[in-house]
């Protein structure tokens, strides 16, 4: 069956016009531009700040609303409904990360309107923005796939939002943590890299490990809803 | 008539439990198909089977001439519909445009909503949230959503166990319409006068298998006692053996016009269920 654009839109206005009645999933995006709002004031906001920023927006509102709006699929009974119906699964998938793509690219622009944001490579960040996108995403998809309500997947939530959100904060600590040394692999700190090249042909090497976690989500989150597709 | 549904030797295992064994029935194009059973006895794991949710674990289920595993393909999902006690609404959404995604799903024109929601009797609640609806309207607009697309097959699970007499009247009026119209009906019920209303055969399933299978009228024939039961004017009340030797006794009330009532004894679906199954239909 091929792909259908309408069937992706209906989904996608469904999820709108649902998501504008849910107070409590769309209040998540005002934390990012809290922050965003106080850092904003500092006559110079850091680069790291704004790296955070981004980070903070992508895990808060790409992941955690996206898994909020799967979950509550499941909670309500509602996901099987789409999945006996002629959509596909590329175009449930697809239909259900479009608005969360929309609230987080809004939510990323009003945060850089008012902490700024200027990083050196700006496209090579952009590229790397994108990717990190899809990842938050599959993430938040295969969280609130293998979660039973919102209540739960907002549990569930925290702790990758601390690591894939916070990352840029906590490496500061690697020097008494060790451990924390691995948080130079996410996404956010993978983008902080790429800004910081000198070399731009070294790109690369950050962009394909962003690819990878993005990727690796996309292939669990896929595997799971097909999974979920049976009892 | 050809068959729609055609389950040979259908088994299902969960762990070290058998949920259905050897379950053999076809159900014909066309025709409301009763499967009555009580609470655990392989209803909603047919219907899950039958509809490509679960995986058989041996044996054949063909749904509109496809293995029942390519259901789960969304090519061939615009020729069924299900109804079942755990399918859900958007519940922040109106009762219009819960139905206006599915028939975009389904490329059916808006106007088709309103044709559905009269035959639910809710045209005029549309623009309702589905959040302020009771258990029967909710149970109302996702039958309606079933019906969306004229389904050439329709899986209905309980459908109107959460509805008042009135409404159910109204959604069996609908479904002997759309029966009419050529749906093929597979019905699950706990309500025996709604299965005896609507079902043209009904099969009786008891711990994962099919014990019975036949029309209700049949099956009333068969399980009938033989006996008339007459009551007189005077209150008394007679049961006379259903047979020639009766014939004289009887013209004799008749004549003497003492007859209130006369009537065959005929038992229930419910009562058959019991007798071939020995427990109740709850």
């Amino acid at each position: 069956m091929s792909f259908s654009i309408k069937r992706l839109m209906a989904i996608f206005q469904k999820d709108l016009k649902d998501l504008y009645r849910n107070l409590y999933v769309l209040s998540t995006v005002l934390l990012p531009l809290v922050f965003a709002f106080i850092y904003g004031r500092m006559d110079e906001v850091p680069a790291e700040i704004q790296f955070f920023l981004v980070s903070l927006t992508l895990s808060m509102v790409g992941t955690f609303l996206q898994c909020a709006i799967i979950a509550e699929e499941k909670e309500k009974n509602t996901l099987r409904g789409l999945m006996l119906s002629p959509a596909t699964l590329p175009e449930i998938l697809a239909g259900k990360s479009l608005v969360t793509v929309v609230i987080t690219i809004v939510t990323l622009l009003l945060c850089i309107r008012m902490a700024g944001f200027n990083p050196d490579h700006i496209i090579l960040v952009i590229v790397g923005i994108v990717l990190s996108l899809i990842f938050f995403l599959a993430l938040g998809t295969w969280l609130g796939l293998v979660t039973r309500s919102v209540l739960e997947a907002s549990v569930y939530v925290l702790p990758i939002m601390m690591i894939f959100g916070m990352s840029n904060m906590f490496i500061g600590l690697k020097e008494d943590y060790a451990f924390l040394q691995v948080l130079e692999y996410t996404p956010g700190l993978q983008l902080v890299e790429i800004a910081s090249l000198t070399d731009v042909s070294q790109s690369w090497k950050p962009l394909l490990i962003i690819f990878a976690w993005a990727a690796g989500a996309v292939i669990l989150s896929v595997i799971t809803f097909r999974k979920r597709s049976f009892d | 008539m050809s068959s729609i549904i055609e389950v040979t030797h259908l088994e299902k295992v969960f762990g070290d439990k058998r949920a259905l064994q050897d379950l053999n029935f076809q159900v014909e194009q066309g025709e409301t198909f009763g499967f009555l059973g009580p609470s655990g006895s392989g209803k909603t794991t047919t219907i899950k089977i039958l509809t490509g949710q679960l995986r058989k674990t041996s044996g054949e289920a063909k749904v509109l001439g496809l293995p029942a595993e390519q259901l789960n393909k969304p090519e061939y999902r615009k020729r069924f519909g299900v109804v079942t006690d755990n399918s859900g609404l958007y519940q922040r959404l109106s009762i219009f445009d819960n139905l206006k995604l599915y028939a975009q799903l389904y490329d059916v024109p808006l106007n088709r909503i309103e044709e559905v929601l009269e035959m639910v009797n809710l045209r005029n609640e549309q623009k309702t949230q589905v959040v302020k609806l009771s258990k029967g309207m909710t149970q109302r607009v996702i039958l309606a959503r079933a019906l969306l697309h004229k389904p050439e097959l329709l899986f209905l699970d309980e459908p109107t166990s959460a509805l008042d007499p009135v409404n159910s009247k109204h959604i069996h009026t609908g479904l002997k319409e759309l029966n009419k119209l050529g749906t093929t009906i597979f019905l699950t019920t706990h309500d025996m006068s709604e299965a005896d209303y609507l079902c043209n055969r009904v099969a009786f399933l008891h711990k994962g298998k099919v014990q019975l299978l036949d029309t209700p009228s049949q099956l009333k024939k068969q399980f009938r006692e033989e006996l008339i039961q007459v009551e007189l004017r005077d209150g008394s009340q007679l049961e006379l053996p259903l047979a020639p030797a009766s014939a004289a006794e009887l013209q004799g009330y008749l004549a003497a016009d003492q007859v209130e009532t006369i009537y065959t004894k005929e038992p229930t679906l419910g009562d058959i269920f019991v007798e071939v199954t020995g427990r109740e239909l709850i």
